[in-house]
């Protein structure tokens, strides 16, 4: 590790179409920068040395926090976490978001990171995953030839590696509006009080009391390449069967759907040991006395 | 209550102004002119011969002063054994050394022009685990180990990887078991963990022309950095000064000698130009020395009644490449092996091992928080399976003042630390026999472990300090003592004596926060909490010198003797007689009559202080007397385990500790709170976690230490107070002592709560988890049967 | 390639010429000589480098000193009244709060933004807050007894 940063040009562009526009020229001798919290460190490491850094700080389209009901939730891509924990509507209605936030790195940084910035950095491990992908999060993507609305499943590609070209720009991250009876748990394995997930578990429950139409959903973090969402749970709780038994079923499909390993921070076991008692807990805690 | 009126009292601290705003120097806070910097080449290989080193490439980037490499620098470091390169030289010893150094115009520059250093390796064959270190056919380390200075108490074995083994016997081992009811053994571990201070290492040398060398270190000990860089190095004691600013935590860590030698050398080799080397957090956690890893085999023999009969105990230390402060970490644990307890018969090996690893030196404790870990854990086990009360069992066995003897035959004083009334006060805060409250979630369980513990400083018989009291025109003092500041407030503690003997106001009195070996008293090291027992006796004697001198003068001006004047509110004045005075300020510049004839002088108040009575310890079997005290404590917890999970909470951390004086009794806290998160913290996160010898957590994201959250809400601490006589003021030292129980404490706690055994740390969730899996399965599957709602 | 940038840093309006790789953390600390700026980890995990910007408690080694342009820093020196210690400052005194020092700037800028923020703090939010720094002296208990101590 270096203390020093490598040499590179800064630019801090006041739209979005000049921040393209600098991608653009640059190619992939530039990045964008949003809190700069994962990127700064990455490149003292120079994992990354970007010739070009482009602060999207500036952008003030890009600083917009917003909630309409039908719309949902509108997280610009330079929207801190801290700002984002602190928003109402997270608090109220998107629960495992605010769980994550919570207890995302620490108050500190979390003046810094971004939602978006954590979604682009795509580590397995990331906190915000989880929830959004329960929340059939999209991100709102620019280039030069125009905007695009991206699933979040497909943000995600591998380690650290996402769909987004050189000259793209993650401007935005849509979240829709919730049923209105939703709940939603974000729970961690964690080695001490503070910890990137060793796993992370979302769970969502929604009409709970209408079989047919009920809506559970869990997603996972530090459990493969990339955060992963196992879209079989929904099927599983929509049987007519005892609670025990779906539960149990829950949990055989997220172990069939996850792929975890083994290294400095926890066994394949001890992962695979979380992801069964995570999923159990935060289901129960969702659903109390309810089922 | 206390009759002093300084001593006992919770003042703040002295350094705590400069502390508040900001302004207290740390060594990377100065800048000399024309200041160089340095960056260090480590080695990617754990054990490799250096073929050969090309620098040209490094050496033509624009902006480097030098580029050196071990052969550059023939020399062999260290503070017991001399076994340490300055840089690698032969051969790299393990993932991180430094094998060359750039010094540069800039940081950034030296950063570049390091990476173009080309070094040609060939491998080794290399071995990470002490005990397989030890096996017949292992690769040898040091292949010189014989050749190495090495102070004549220590045992090295050359043609092993063994730097060192202590061997202490007493009674008939064989005996001893022969009339035990009842034989238990077991086998502990702890890994090696990094001391984790806040203020990376960092120096600043000046090698000057004439030969002259200064020094800037953020290092614990500056007289024997001083001294050891002196001999290391061949250059004249009287030609070198080393100056210590604040340290930004030390913990062992700094103790001895670390890269000074180093940093001196570059300054020579850039054209005597300062240099600074600064270690980043990520090279601290490669290159900066750490505290050994143990494995421990103990086989203990007890009667019915549950007296110990016989120990039999093995101590191998990881101690990574380098042994040259650890054979004494391994020789203390040795002599201690069996901790606090009198037993009749016993037999403890004490190996120090190396390995292709970081290496290990100096670290709070030094070798009795491993230890404590081993035999404290072993007292719990042999209590249950005796069915005995662990209290009552530690109480029938640990060592009593004026009666018992320790390890090695030495009887204790009378006025010895009470460690039974440390046991029972830690019971009685614990609610001892009373079951927990039940947790709220039916998959936690609760538990309350406790244990004893003891330590005396592990230094070398002839340590000595001293210390000057001198007074100032206005009667202001500055007190001029060697021991560093690093956190520990021990130059408060000494403020509050000066004060309370001299009856001079402490805002009065000043210990100059940039100190060094040319601007301060001698003291041999600031380690083994020897600071305010040693250095405080120091102080007295220079309180009793400065007193006598002022009496002197004021005798003659007053007509009376000596024995009939006393201190009070900044006079020397007649006993029952106070309006016949003399205000200081008029004494201790020297008295002037009103004719202008003048006596006495400045007031210079001089003290030494040397423990007397000390042994060297019996070569065969380690008997005599080591310590000039024994500070005694016991330390308890009750936790909460989330079964789940394997998660650990702590809900109550009690300590008690025979201290003998409390001088400041907020400083004592904060060493008890400090010590037990400290040791909190190792007991459940901290381990250095090495793949074929490349460490993979060298930072804070993977190497966890405590942080707020993790403090325990409810820390008690509670100060038992039987003072020993030489001590100042009755003190014994209390620094160390913190943490070396804590984790013992914390393992039966846990172990109580699951009702398992465990017997490796750290108690990571993983490792908890893993431990109830294998030994109490069927308490896992009921709580996840909760989890079910069955 | 260097930038003009013009902020306030402690009250005081400053015009620093700084390269577009250096950090906050580097213009404070070996440009402008704000040696209370301590750095500890270069990667944001110890917090020892933690400043105040525009009133909110950050890690300067994760700052680019360009992006400072109007903006306003606040270091240790700057929670000076005039020159005196404060409330906040006498209160870590009185209770045992600091040790070896290092850490001590950057607790006192964290405690001071959360007081501004939330003058009476629970014990948890006192802890959630200050978890981004590390201390290993003091084992935080007088920490966080100085700032609810400071804030009653």
């Amino acid at each position: 590790m270096f203390v020093t940063l490598p040499e590179f040009e800064y630019h801090r562009p006041q739209t979005v179409s000049a921040a393209l526009d600098l991608l653009d020229q640059y190619g992939g001798g530039a990045t964008v920068m949003a809190g700069g919290t994962d990127l700064l460190v990455d490149m003292r490491y120079r994992i990354r040395v970007p010739e070009h850094v482009i602060d999207l700080k500036g952008i003030e389209e890009l600083g917009k926090l917003t909630f309409q009901p039908g719309e949902g939730l509108v997280i610009g891509a330079t929207v801190t976490l801290n700002r984002l924990l602190e928003y109402d509507a997270v608090q109220s209605r998107f629960g495992a978001l605010h769980d994550a936030l919570e207890d995302m790195c620490d108050d500190q940084v979390r003046n810094r990171a971004t939602l978006a910035g954590n979604l682009c950095t795509a580590s397995p491990a990331a906190d915000c995953a989880p929830p959004l992908l329960v929340f059939d999060a999209k991100v709102e993507v620019a280039s030069p030839a125009g905007r695009r609305m991206v699933d979040l499943p497909d943000l995600f590609t591998g380690v650290k590696e996402t769909s987004l070209g050189t000259d793209e720009m993650v401007t935005a991250v849509h979240v829709p509006e919730p049923p209105p009876d939703v709940q939603s748990r974000y729970l961690k394995g964690k080695r001490s009080s503070e910890d990137c997930a060793i796993v992370g578990v979302a769970a969502l429950v929604a009409r709970w009391d209408d079989p047919r139409d009920r809506v559970v959903r869990l997603a996972y973090s530090s459990v493969a390449p990339t955060p992963v969402r196992v879209y079989d749970v929904e099927r599983i709780f929509r049987q007519d069967k005892p609670w025990g038994d779906l539960v149990e079923e829950a949990v055989s499909a997220a172990l069939n759907r996850v792929s975890p390993i083994s290294d400095v921070r926890s066994s394949k076991e001890y992962r695979v040991h979380l992801i069964d008692v995570l999923t159990r807990l935060a289901l129960r805690e969702l659903l109390g006395g309810r089922r | 209550m206390t009759k002093f009126k300084y001593v006992g009292r919770p003042v703040p601290r002295v350094d705590a102004m400069e502390k508040v705003t900001g302004s207290a120097v740390f060594t990377d806070d100065i800048e000399l002119p024309g200041m160089l910097h340095t960056k260090l080449l480590r080695s990617p290989h754990p054990h490799a011969r250096i073929v050969e080193t090309r620098t040209d490439r490094a050496e033509a980037v624009e902006g480097v002063v030098s580029v050196v490499t071990g052969r550059d620098f023939p020399f062999k470091l260290g503070i017991y054994v001399g076994d340490r390169d300055v840089l690698a030289t032969e051969k790299a010893l393990w993932v991180g050394q430094p094998v060359a150094a750039v010094v540069a115009e800039t940081e950034a520059i030296a950063e570049k022009a390091v990476q173009l250093i080309e070094v040609e390796y060939e491998n080794l064959e290399a071995v990470f685990d002490a005990r397989k270190a030890m096996e017949e056919d292992a690769p040898i380390i040091h292949e010189r180990l014989g050749e190495y200075r090495t102070l004549p108490i220590f045992s090295p074995r050359p043609g092993t990887n063994i730097a060192s083994v202590f061997t202490l016997k007493k009674g008939d081992i064989e005996k001893g078991f022969a009339e035990a009811d009842l034989i238990v053994e077991n086998e502990f571990s702890l890994p090696q963990v990094s001391h984790a201070y806040m203020e990376t290492m960092c120096f600043i040398a000046r090698h000057g022309a004439d030969g002259n060398v200064e020094i800037w270190s953020s290092s614990q000990p500056p007289f024997i950095v001083r001294y050891l860089t002196s001999m290391s190095l061949d250059i004249p004691l009287s030609k070198i000064v080393v100056h210590a600013p604040y340290v930004g935590g030390g913990f062992g860590g700094k103790a001895g000698l670390n890269f000074e030698p180093l940093t001196v050398l570059l300054s020579k080799a850039s054209g005597n130009r300062p240099v600074k080397l600064r270690l980043t957090r990520e090279e601290h956690f490669t290159v900066a020395a750490i505290r050994p890893g143990l494995h421990a085999t103990v086989k203990t023999g007890v009667k019915k009644d549950g007296r110990i009969v016989a120990e039999k105990i093995v101590y191998v230390f990881d101690a990574g490449a380098n042994a040259d402060y650890a054979v004494n970490v391994g020789r203390a644990a040795g002599y201690d092996a069996i901790g606090p307890y009198d037993i009749p018969n016993v037999e403890a090996e004490s190996f120090t091992v190396y390995t292709n690893k970081l290496y290990a030196t100096a670290f709070r404790g030094f070798g009795h928080m491993e230890l404590h870990w081993a035999i404290e854990r072993q007292r719990d086990i042999i209590a249950k399976k005796l069915g005995m009360d662990p209290i009552e069992f530690r109480a029938k066995n640990v060592l009593k003042p004026g009666i018992s003897e320790t390890g090695t035959g030495a009887r204790l004083r009378e006025d010895a630390a009470n460690l039974e009334e440390c046991l029972r006060r830690v019971g009685d805060a614990l609610e001892w026999g009373k079951k927990p409250a039940k947790p709220k979630e039916p998959w936690k369980v609760r538990g309350k472990g406790l244990a004893v513990l003891m330590k005396g400083p592990a230094i070398p018989p002839n340590t000595a300090s001293s210390a000057v009291v001198r007074f100032n025109e206005d009667a202001s003092i500055e007190l001029m003592v060697g021991t560093s500041e690093m956190g520990q407030g021990t130059l408060t503690s000494l403020t509050q004596m000066v004060a309370e003997r001299l009856r001079v106001p402490m805002e009065k009195i000043r210990v100059a926060s940039l100190r060094g070996t040319a601007s301060t008293m001698y003291t041999w090291q600031t380690v083994g909490s020897r600071g305010l027992f040693m250095d405080g006796r120091a102080v007295l004697e220079a309180n009793k010198d400065a007193e006598s001198q002022i009496k002197q003068i004021a005798s003659q001006v007053l007509h009376v003797s000596e024995e009939d004047l006393e201190l009070a509110e900044e006079k020397v004045r007649v006993r029952e007689e106070p309006w016949r005075s003399l205000t200081l300020a008029e004494v201790v510049m020297g008295y002037m009559y009103p004719g202008g004839n003048s006596i006495g002088g400045p007031v210079v108040g001089r003290g030494s202080y040397i423990a007397t009575g000390l042994s060297v310890l019996d070569p065969d079997t380690g008997q005599g007397n080591p310590a000039v005290f024994e500070t005694f404590g016991c330390q308890g917890a009750e936790v909460e385990v989330n079964v789940l999970t394997g998660q650990v909470e702590i809900l109550k951390a009690f300590s008690a500790f025979d201290i003998g004086r409390a001088i400041n009794p907020l400083l004592v806290e904060g060493q008890v709170y400090g010590g037990t998160v400290m040791a909190s913290s190792i007991a459940l996160f901290e381990q250095l976690i090495y793949q074929e010898g490349v460490l993979l957590n060298p930072h804070f994201l993977d190497y966890k230490i405590a942080r707020m959250s993790d403090a325990p809400e409810d820390m008690v601490s509670i100060s038992v107070e039987n003072p020993q006589e030489d001590g100042p003021y009755g003190a014994r030292g209390i620094g160390e002592l913190t943490m070396i129980g804590m984790a013992a404490a914390l393992g039966n706690a846990v172990s109580n709560a699951l009702n398992i055994e465990i017997k490796d740390l750290p108690m990571t969730p993983e490792n908890v988890w893993k431990a109830v899996t294998r030994q109490n399965p069927k308490l896992l599957e009921r709580a996840k049967r909760y989890l079910k709602g069955e | 390639m260097t930038q003009r940038i013009e902020l306030v840093i402690n009250d005081r309006c400053r015009t620093v010429e700084v390269a577009s790789n250096t950090t906050l953390l580097e213009m404070l600390r070996d440009q402008l000589k704000f040696k209370s700026v301590k750095p500890g980890c270069w990667r944001g995990d110890c917090g020892l480098c933690l400043v105040l910007i525009d009133g909110r408690p950050i890690k300067s080694c994760l700052v680019l000193a360009q992006e400072l342009d109007d903006r306003e820093v606040v270091t240790v020196e700057g929670l000076l009244d005039n020159g005196n210690i404060t409330r906040l400052h006498q209160s870590f005194i009185e209770k045992g709060a600091l040790q070896c020092g290092y850490c001590t700037p950057a607790f006192l800028l964290a405690s001071e933004a959360l007081l501004r923020r939330n003058p009476h703090p629970t014990r948890e939010r006192v802890c959630e807050s200050m978890n981004g720094i590390l201390c290993r002296c003091t084992g935080y208990k007088q920490i966080v007894d100085a700032i609810l101590a400071a804030s009653e």
